[in-house]
């Protein structure tokens, strides 16, 4: 079942958990960021919803979408959902156009991702297409292992690493909702920089990794 | 399972069937072609990368106060450090930190925002006279006052009754002779939410008939 180029040489213990490592530090980021807008999406789905189980809908979802603004976008259609007027197929659809519309940008990314993953089996490549949003595409991009195996490992482990927060945080949102009636105050107000920054920070590396002068001697 | 489970489900399976397509097109469309990419797709997915990094530190700004001096501020702090000690980790964490310093510091120093609508009036008439915020002023500094915070002639202002005030004459002088002659023209009268127990015996009606009186020359 592998396709034409299965990974050679796997890593050894010790560098797996040096990449592990590498990809829960430069997740942190993430987590703060993941945390508190996967948390205020969570509230939101428990909120709007009239949901039966809004705490297993709001993982489901966030474990199987994983993206941020469709979570918050889909809220109105889950709540719709969950009133049983409309028909089924037609919610789908309408579901169906949203995701395409807010998510279109994901198509890009794997335009740029296409020869870092070329080196990846399949199965890894499932997970990897499926843990790709805006945060670990940036890491993605901004990692410089040399090496495609130990790149490839960085970038599951961080996609898994994301998808986790997220969903736990779209979880742990959703329970809070469910539970608290009253408004829930924003956990840190300002921590969504945390998201720009790191944006930021990987655009310049990227823009100095880009100058002819710095082409050399960047592989970590 | 009932029909609204159902349709939740059909909603969060469109949504992320659609999202993972969306994420996978490019690889499905590299797969499909079955012979290497032009070199020259390879250099686009290069140039692609720094450029969806600048669109997502453009894009992530919508979540932010971006109408404020702040992130525009810490983003340049952030891309400084970044520029300075090549560490994403410590400017990403510095550039959120002064953010959130800046945010929390010009929430405590600058007024808040002026919200006026009927759950945020501006002005409200109490037995003791008209209170602009929390002091009370006369009815000529109260238009000035207006005037001075920048409020637009054509907003809807709305004047706070105090629970129990059932004066009928000044309001009217208030709204007509001060606030109608400098130009603002539409102004509602709003009693306080009548949820507690207190409210329920008296006039229920009122507050509703009161909402629809408003200034001669509204149009409406």
């Amino acid at each position: 079942m592998q396709n034409g180029s299965p990974e050679s040489s796997p890593l050894g213990r010790v560098e797996r958990r040096a990449v592990f490592r590498r990809a829960l530090l430069d997740s942190l980021p993430v987590l703060a960021g993941y945390g508190t807008m996967g948390f205020a999406a969570g509230v939101l789905m428990a909120k709007a919803g009239g949901v039966d189980a809004p705490v297993f809908w709001a993982g489901v979802s966030a474990l199987l979408t994983f993206s941020g603004t469709l979570s918050f976008a889909v809220v109105p259609l889950v709540a719709r959902a969950a009133a049983g007027t409309d028909g089924c197929a037609a919610l789908a659809c309408a579901a169906a156009a949203l995701a395409a519309t807010v998510n279109f940008r994901y198509a890009f990314y794997g335009v740029s991702l296409l020869p870092r993953w070329r080196a990846a089996s399949w199965r890894r490549r499932l997970l990897l297409i499926h843990t790709l949003s805006d945060e670990v595409y940036a890491l993605d991009v901004a990692c410089r292992y040399a090496r495609a195996e130990a790149r490839l490992a960085y970038c599951s482990r961080l996609g898994v690493l994301c998808i986790g927060y997220w969903t736990a945080g779209v979880t742990a949102g959703a329970a809070a909702g469910a539970a608290a009636g009253a408004a829930l105050p924003v956990p840190a107000r300002g921590i969504e920089f945390a998201m720009t920054a790191l944006f930021a920070a990987i655009l310049c590396d990227r823009l100095r990794a880009m100058s002819p002068r710095r082409r050399k001697g960047d592989a970590r | 399972m009932s029909r609204a489970c159902w349709s939740v489900a059909a909603v969060v399976a469109a949504a992320a069937a659609v999202t993972y397509a969306l994420r996978a097109l490019p690889f499905a469309v590299a797969a499909l072609r079955r012979r290497a990419l032009p070199a020259g797709a390879e250099r686009f997915g290069e140039l692609l990368a720094p450029a969806m990094l600048a669109a997502l530190v453009v894009y992530s700004f919508g979540a932010l106060e971006w109408r404020t001096p702040w992130p525009y501020l810490a983003l340049a702090a952030t891309v400084a450090l970044q520029l300075l000690a090549r560490s994403p980790l410590a400017s990403i964490a510095a550039g959120t930190a002064l953010y959130m310093a800046l945010v929390a510091c010009a929430g405590c120093a600058a007024p808040p925002p002026l919200e006026y609508d009927g759950a945020h009036p501006l002005l409200a008439i109490t037995g003791r006279g008209i209170r602009f915020g929390g002091e009370y002023v006369t009815p000529a500094q109260a238009v000035e006052r207006l005037e001075s915070r920048g409020i637009p002639k054509d907003a809807t202002i709305h004047i706070l009754l105090e629970d129990g005030y059932d004066d009928r004459r000044a309001p009217w002088v208030f709204q007509h002779n001060y606030l109608g002659k400098a130009g603002y023209r539409r102004t509602i009268l709003v009693r306080p939410r009548r949820s507690e127990s207190c409210a329920v015996g008296r006039d229920a009606a009122a507050p509703r008939r009161e909402l629809q009186r408003r200034a001669p020359g509204d149009g409406r």
